[in-house]
């Protein structure tokens, strides 16, 4: 039988409802191009201060604030959806983000260990303190909200223990400071000379490692029981993902990203703060995961609509400020865009259940 | 449909599949006490009990989700212990389990070819070849005359026969050695009942692939299975050969409310030197 005829006969025999209200098609088209819908939220957002702003959003010097601010909030946004997509959620990552720098410059400073084998040592915390997350939320059933809030303030009881919660300043070695953030960009610079994109290189990194992740998701086995995992965890399991072992590889992930991050914000103000992360930081990544269309509930999500999540959540912290408008402000857009973005993602996802026929 | 043509089984047909003894507890409920059963080469058996006596749990064990508390696998002769359902498959025992183990969000063709995906080399990177999944898929799915709007679609957007039927499709895609299928029919209407049915009288046709149906309609059991294992309170309370046995007498018995030893003592005045 030709696949052709297969398709009519089967749109014939059963067919999947086709979508009546404006709304419903709305939604329809929503849940078909997140990344594109937050796309054009970006945008609009962009156009409102660069005009609010006279032009100052979008000049390199203000652009390469919102950008680190991104690229910071996106590594951990998009380790966020991974787990999220699994159907865990992981709070201690803004502690992770504090420790591993701080733990590189230490090392660094006390035993004059060479930066990028702290950045090394760091990441590996980050990724050990993850599968410990994971093997906690899975061997013994605690919850990972609970598990990952216990791990945030023990790490973060570490963290501020070690010295008395005084910032190290973290030495500077060439090329590892250059690389992993330092921006080397001068006013006289030109914004595509070599120091120009090194204003950028936190976001470039961001967009590197979510380009690998999106890429991971979407392409690989991984990916693929990953998606399993949380979409439907029983049977997942019965037909043979390893449901517990894609959790952990997950939180694994999530903590090596959170730790990357904390490693660039240092290189960048060349400063080991034990309270660089507070648990702030994990709430906007969160908030930026779920303005980039991806919901709790598991089984989907988008790492690039997190990233573009995450540049929306940095432009109000940042741009708001430069509008004019008192710091707090900002939290109450991004109060409102997070509850709005969730009902948003609900309805879709109600709307596909009811499409089953 | 064309039971005529249905060899019957040959008497030294081997025997491939061998659990005994099959005792499970979930805390303080007993699924299955003691339970033996036995399949041969190409055989079609059917297990059949009412809701709760344990039809489920018992092949989840074969299956390889659950562990069993006590008794014993032997399959094609060697003793075998399941620790995931990953090793049942490596071994040939594929399963379609009553909730199906669908995974709504994923498109139809991952979904069958999940946990057993094909893959390119891109780069150095192992990558998941869609393009082969998307076609085998909608291939084999032709092959079977199974009719979905579109292999790309996600699970979730498919009927209950729909998705009974890739469940099925993806069961039987891998060509294994024991196929048992968990309430394959519930949620089809006639037409699809009849088109797995169909599936299966060819499996039996062949006698190369040995099955077990658990299934509530008699008229289904007596048209495209062997022997019937009754399961009653988590033990096998009868074992009959549908060729020996007629379908008044079979319903008889399972109607009759009777206690287990009683339902035995009555299978043996019925059908005298039964199994
Ligand atoms: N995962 C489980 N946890 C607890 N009890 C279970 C579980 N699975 C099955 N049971 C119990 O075991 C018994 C047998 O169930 P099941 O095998 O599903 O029966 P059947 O498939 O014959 O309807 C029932 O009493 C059921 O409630
Ligand atoms: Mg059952």
């Amino acid at each position: 039988m030709p696949p052709s005829k297969a398709i009519t006969a089967g749109k014939g025999a059963v067919g999947v409802k086709v979508p009546h209200t404006m709304t419903e098609r709305l939604l329809i088209l929503l849940s078909r191009y997140r990344e594109a819908s937050i796309a054009v939220v970006a945008i609009v957002l962009v156009i409102y201060f660069q005009v609010g702003s006279d032009g100052g959003f979008l000049s390199p010097q203000f652009m390469s604030v919102v950008l680190r601010d991104t690229g910071r909030l996106g590594l951990i946004a998009a380790a966020e959806v991974m787990l999220m997509i699994t159907g865990e959620i992981d709070l201690s990552l803004s502690a992770i983000f504090s420790i591993a720098p701080y733990v590189m410059a230490l090392l660094s400073v006390t035993y004059g260990v060479p930066l990028a084998v702290g950045a090394l040592i760091g990441v590996l915390i980050g990724v050990l303190v993850g599968a410990i997350n994971g093997i906690i939320t899975v061997r013994f059933k605690v919850p990972s909200l609970i598990t990952t809030v216990g791990m945030l303030f023990f790490l973060q009881g570490i963290v501020v223990s070690i010295y008395n919660s005084q910032p190290i300043v973290a030495p500077v070695e060439q090329p590892f400071n250059a690389i992993f953030g330092q921006s080397l960009y001068q006013p006289s610079d030109g914004l595509f000379s070599l120091h120009g994109i090194t204003a950028f290189t936190p976001f470039l990194w961001a967009v590197v490692l979510v380009l690998v992740l999106a890429l991971v998701l979407s392409r690989t086995t991984f990916g693929l029981h990953t998606i399993a995992t949380g979409s439907n965890i029983i049977g997942a399991r019965e037909i043979g993902v390893r449901t517990d072992r894609m959790k952990i590889y997950n939180f694994m992930i999530a903590g090596g990203f959170a730790a990357f991050a904390g490693i660039i914000n240092t290189a960048q103000f060349t400063s080991a703060d034990p309270q660089a992360g507070s648990p702030f930081l994990t709430l906007q990544a969160i908030a930026a995961a779920v303005i980039g269309g991806t919901s709790l509930l598991g089984g989907s999500g988008t790492v690039i609509g997190a990233l573009i999540g995450a540049f929306v959540v940095a432009s109000l912290n940042n741009g708001l400020v430069m509008i004019g408008a008192q710091a707090t402000v900002s939290d109450i857009y991004l109060g409102a865009a997070i509850i709005a973005a969730m009902i948003l993602s609900i309805q879709v996802d109600r709307l596909r259940t009811r499409r089953r026929v | 449909m064309n039971t005529q043509a249905i060899p019957p089984l040959s008497k030294d047909a081997p025997t491939v599949l061998e659990m005994t003894n099959i005792s499970k507890s979930f805390g303080a409920v007993t699924a299955l006490v003691d339970v033996s059963i036995k399949l041969r080469q190409g055989e079609v058996l059917a297990l059949v009990g009412d809701n709760g006596a344990g039809k489920s749990t018992l092949i989840k064990i074969l299956s390889g989700f659950h562990q069993p508390d006590t008794g014993t696998i032997v399959s094609q002769g060697k003793e075998v212990r399941f620790a995931s359902p990953r090793d049942a498959r490596a071994q040939g025992i594929e399963t379609v389990y009553q909730d199906l183990a669908l995974v709504g969000d994923l498109s139809v063709f991952h979904n069958m070819f999940l946990g057993r995906e094909y893959h390119k080399r891109f780069l150095g990177l192992n990558l998941l070849d869609n393009r082969k999944m998307r076609e085998q898929a909608q291939l084999y799915l032709d092959t079977l005359g199974i009719t979905i709007p579109s292999v790309n679609s996600t699970v979730d957007l498919l009927s209950g026969g729909q998705r009974q039927c890739i469940a099925v499709a993806r069961s039987i895609y891998s060509s294994p050695k024991i196929l048992v299928l968990d309430e394959p029919l519930a949620a089809l209407g006639v037409r699809e009942s009849a088109h797995v049915l169909g599936l299966i009288q060819n499996l039996r046709q062949q006698r190369q692939v040995s099955v077990i149906l658990i299934v509530h309609n008699y008229n289904q059991i007596f048209e495209v299975c062997d022997r019937i294992n009754f399961l009653h309170a988590g033990e096998v309370a009868l074992d009959a050969s549908t060729a020996d046995t007629s379908e008044e007498e079979l319903i008889r018995i399972v109607k009759s409310g009777l206690g287990t030893r009683a339902i035995e003592a009555a299978a043996a005045e019925i059908r005298p030197g039964l199994v």
